[in-house]
């Protein structure tokens, strides 16, 4: 809402200046989104929030002030439109010859107008048209610029008509009509629907009601007849016909907010009183006034000591009676409550509590101090799912990975899960239409931003198929895992048993035992034989060459998936203790020759049943394959470590080691 | 005896003569040494007569001891000589470039998330993660939106299906609480949020926010101005002043936006940061929570705010880009 310093001047005598008014505004919930110097004088840009319609005129305005400052005076003007001012010309009788109104439906609560003969549509005084611009609005004519104008200070919209473009002379409200069209100011013809209110003549639409005027019967340089229209329209019926229609007008934004149905005569006597200041021309005598729907406001118990209680201030009811008071409410004492019944103009008054907001905002927020709660207070932070997560996210930071965040609304890729994708109805561009399926797409998009080359990187974030939304961790890891040093030595790079170590670390940060198993059915992103299953948590391995090829990432890039959703479902916080023999262990290697074709867990679930309670710890520690060697087997080195309570001779240890070595026979290994 | 001598002679000439530590160390071991030759001598103790071993004994021991000291003495005089080349020649370029471990890095936003979860659980907040994509009723309905309402307007949303859409606000969860928990609680969440607005530097379609919430006894905008005040004095440091301003929101009543003031962010300037208000009765009541007993407040603020006003970004969109130039400057 936009308005110039002289217009608030016209309704306001204060000793605030501009400014001061200004902050008033904003600290009562009307926010200055500027200031500016307009042809020499301020226009002030007032941001109205969605419930305030009457915050949308000068008079709205001007009342907050004089609500808030009490050193601020009404005019003589602002008094005429806010309080019940009628027309002393009440000879209805020569009017209703000229015309007549009919509300048909209900979603027009009251409608009134007045007449104007022997007009000359020229232009509008200067002053009009000057205040006009400086709100960047166009002058068009007197009676266009003086409904415009008249809308800015009362907040009612006005439409005027070409009483004899009108059939019959006479005004119908009614929905429109099935296969019914309407040629708006704008040049636009729509196909209207039998939901949509239109004003008629006896015969047809001449507008949308509360939005626009039809072209037919827009006042122009020839018209001498005009009917003034001033009415109330149901703002949900005003706000659904726009929409569909697509427009979007100044008295739509009013109407859409609640405008004051008690404010209508009010609008047409100060058009009347500012078309004669600039023509002289005086309007057919009296109004009609169409009004079957009468507002009923129901007064509302309001309690000072609740009012003091949710604002965490304390209020006296004498404080409470001024503030509702000076808002325009009508208020009945009983004891220290009151019965309040709001002004017509505020349908966002409903509850006590929004009294409360009132005394509030009259009282200064500013005045409210500053408390902690008390009483029950739960063990914050997270908990279940979420506090699994964090582990998780801190070991993979542990483990030199790098977080990235990403967009969840993207375009399809290579890399997205099979699952079906999720799309946006009403997307904002083609290539944000779908919601990710797999954090893998994200992955690949941010290795490549940062030069596709020695990136390890993880995103945790939400994906989507149909209907299901999980937690999924994604992690893509390529290149060397070293940092770029200057002295040559021995690079690593990530590849499959890099990744299975960090997935262990995974797992073992939420508690949750790792399996590996061979993918069954492999995932086509990933490399057929270099690829595994943690079975019901996700999968993991090489990324496939035609998808690398495809994406434009390394070949030797590795890649998992894994739901934390799921993972989150089997985490657990139990730790195991195990006692600590003050022992020294015995360590024994073993070199056995063994097909490849034997899975390495079966030689190590061999060798743990075989030594029983007394095997600490193996581990592999060399595989050689080739010269020397027949094709198809391989030579693994592993080192036993036994322990127990008491010392291990010599003898010992090597019987231990002898029963893996049997073990190890049977399944088809020989010793080296 | 003469033995002892003649020995003594030749071993002082050796140290007195010697140039090298090492020298010294191979001069120790061939004559003072367990097995060496003055250690030797002792060993013909035996054919002495009984009255002479004594004397003798302690002629060797003398010798060896004197010798000894002559010898450690010679080692000091030439160890810090000898240091002094080899740290020469060990000499390193302290200004060549570290061997930095691979560590991973947290993601900027992240850091942030981190954060408000520590200070909105010390205050016994609980954390409760919502789903992204939601159900009309929760985004709007729950939260007191009337039909049509042109609120609605402001965020225009996407969506998926009529009932479905992409949450525009973190507020969603607070229906999904109400329907489990009875008061009195606390909660937040932080979280992933969308509306259908073109991107720009301070603009996204993506974005994330924070939505605090408590229904307790006796709770008033005191205590959403103490909560704020101190939520935002971890978060922006300890001068932070609060001010609240009557704003509208579906789901509050009272209503406000909240700014706050630091000398030391914003030369005192007010800066707004998001919505808060009482938990409107009209969501109290939906749920079956009695208002003359009960009150709650809640608050709300985008993520991105609070790193983009404490370290100076300018442009929203590097949050979700990915671009590690920018994330390593908040590792």
């Amino acid at each position: 809402m936009k308005l110039t310093e002289s217009m608030l001047r016209d309704f306001v005598t204060t000793e605030l200046t501009i400014e001061e008014v200004c902050d008033l505004w904003t600290m009562t919930g009307f926010e200055l989104e500027g200031i500016t110097e307009v042809e020499g004088e301020k226009v002030l840009d007032i941001n109205i929030m969605a419930n305030r319609g009457d915050g949308a005129s000068v008079l709205g305005l001007s009342r907050e002030i004089l609500a808030k400052d009490p050193s601020s005076q009404g005019t003589e003007l602002y008094g005429h439109l806010a309080d019940g001012w009628v027309a002393s010309d009440e000879a209805e009788k020569s009017l209703e010859t000229l015309t007549s109104v009919e509300i048909q439906i209900p979603d027009c609560t009251r409608y009134a107008c007045r007449v104007f003969e022997g007009l000359s549509n020229g232009v509008s005084p200067g002053w009009v048209q000057e205040r006009l611009r400086k709100v960047g609005q166009r002058p068009i004519s007197l009676l266009v610029d003086l409904t415009n104008y008249v809308m800015l200070e009362t907040g009612q919209p006005l439409h005027a008509f070409d009483l004899d473009k009108l059939d019959g002379q006479r005004i119908v409200v009614r929905s429109a009509k099935v296969g019914e069209k309407i040629k708006t100011l704008d040049g636009t013809t729509h196909d209207l629907k039998p939901d949509q209110m239109m004003i008629c003549d006896a015969t047809k639409a001449v507008a949308v009601a509360g939005v626009m005027g039809g072209e037919d019967s827009e006042v122009s340089a020839e018209t001498t007849r005009c009917l003034l229209e001033s009415a109330h329209f149901d703002h949900q019926s005003v706000r659904r016909t726009r929409k569909q229609l697509g427009l979007q007008t100044d008295a739509s934004y009013r109407f859409e907010r609640y405008v004051d149905p008690e404010g209508i005569v009010r609008a047409l006597n100060r058009f009347a009183e500012l078309l004669e200041d600039a023509c002289g021309c005086t309007p057919v005598p009296g109004v009609i006034d169409v009004y079957p729907i009468k507002p009923v406001r129901k007064s509302i118990n309001v309690r000072t000591e609740r009012c003091s209680k949710m604002l965490g201030m304390v209020v006296t009811p004498e404080e409470v009676e001024r503030y509702l008071t000076s808002l325009g409410s009508k208020l009945a004492r009983n004891d220290s409550n009151f019965e309040v019944t709001p002004p017509t103009w505020r349908i966002d008054l409903e509850r006590e509590d929004d009294y409360i907001e009132e005394v509030g905002r009259v009282h200064g927020y500013e005045r409210i101090p500053e408390a902690l709660p008390i009483g029950s207070t739960p063990v914050g932070g997270s908990h279940g799912l979420e506090a699994v997560i964090d582990r998780i996210r801190e070991e993979l930071l542990r483990c030199g990975l790098s977080q990235t965040i990403s967009h969840s609304l993207r375009d399809s890729h290579t890399l997205d899960a099979g699952t079906a994708r999720v799309s946006v109805r009403n997307p904002h561009s083609p290539e944000m239409a779908l919601l990710r399926n797999s954090n893998l797409p994200c992955l690949a998009d941010a290795a490549l931003k940062n030069g596709g080359k020695d990136v390890h990187f993880f995103e945790i974030g939400h994906v989507f198929s149909t209907d299901i939304e999980t937690v999924q961790l994604g992690i893509l890891s390529t290149g060397s895992l070293d940092s770029v040093f200057w002295q040559t030595g021995v690079q690593t790079s990530a590849d499959f048993y890099s990744l299975k170590g960090v997935l262990e670390k995974v797992m073992q940060a939420a508690r949750v035992e790792m399996l590996v198993e061979k993918s069954i059915k492999p995932d086509t992103r990933l490399h057929p034989t270099r690829q595994a299953v943690i079975p019901g948590i996700g999968v993991f391995g090489q990324i496939h060459p035609d998808i690398a090829e495809q994406s434009d990432v390394p070949p030797e890039t590795v890649l998992a998936e894994i739901s934390l959703t799921a993972l989150g479902k089997l985490a657990t916080e139990d730790v195991q203790y195990h006692q600590v023999h003050r022992h020294p262990a015995a360590r024994r290697d073993i070199a056995i020759l063994v097909s490849k074709e034997t899975p390495y867990a079966t030689i190590e679930e061999t060798v743990a049943k075989a030594c029983g309670n007394q095997l600490e710890r193996q581990w592999l520690f060399d595989v050689y394959e080739g010269k020397g060697i027949e094709p198809g087997f391989h030579s693994l080195a592993i080192a036993l470590q036994f322990r127990k309570s008491g010392n291990f001779n010599d003898e010992e240890a090597n019987q231990v080691r002898d029963l893996a070595v049997a073990a190890l026979e049977e399944l088809g290994a020989k010793l080296r | 005896m003469d033995q002892i001598q003649l020995l003594e002679k030749i071993v002082e000439e050796a140290i007195q003569g010697s140039t090298s530590t090492a020298e010294l160390r191979a001069i120790e071991l061939k004559y003072l040494g367990k097995s060496g030759e003055l250690t030797g001598l002792m060993r013909g103790i035996g054919q002495l007569p009984p009255d002479e071993k004594p004397k003798f004994g302690a002629a060797v021991n003398e010798a060896k001891n004197r010798l000894q000291e002559l010898l450690d003495g010679r080692v000091l005089e030439l160890k810090s000589g000898e240091q002094a080349i080899q740290f020469e020649a060990d000499k390193l370029d302290v200004t060549k470039p570290a061997r930095v471990p691979r560590a991973g890095r947290e993601h900027v936003l992240q850091q942030t998330f981190n954060k408000i979860k520590r200070v909105m659980g010390s205050m016994g907040f609980v954390y409760f993660d919502g789903p992204e994509l939601e159900h009309f009723r929760y985004n709007f309905d729950a939260l007191n939106y009337p039909p049509d309402h042109p609120a609605m307007d402001a965020q225009d949303t996407f969506y998926i299906t009529d009932d479905l859409l992409l949450r525009t606000q973190g507020t969603a969860i607070q229906g999904r609480v109400f329907e489990e928990v009875k008061p009195p609680f606390r909660f937040f969440t932080v979280g992933r949020t969308f509306r259908n607005e073109a991107v720009d530097r301070t603009h996204s379609h993506t974005f994330h926010q924070i939505d605090v919430f408590m229904v307790d006894e006796g709770i008033s905008m005191a205590h959403l101005k103490g909560t704020l005040g101190a939520f935002a004095r971890e978060m922006f440091g300890e001068d932070v002043k609060v001010r609240f301003r009557p704003d509208f929101f579906p789901f509050v009543e009272p209503g406000v936006d909240y700014a706050i003031s630091t000398s030391k962010l914003f030369n005192g300037r007010w800066v707004e940061l998001g919505g808060a208000g009482l938990i409107h009765p009209n969501i109290l009541e939906r749920y079956g929570i009695d208002t003359e007993r009960y009150s709650g407040f809640a608050f709300g603020l985008g993520v991105e705010r609070i790193p983009m006003m404490a370290y100076g970004i300018d442009d929203l969109r590097h949050f979700l880009e990915n671009d590690t130039r920018f994330l390593e400057q908040f590792a």
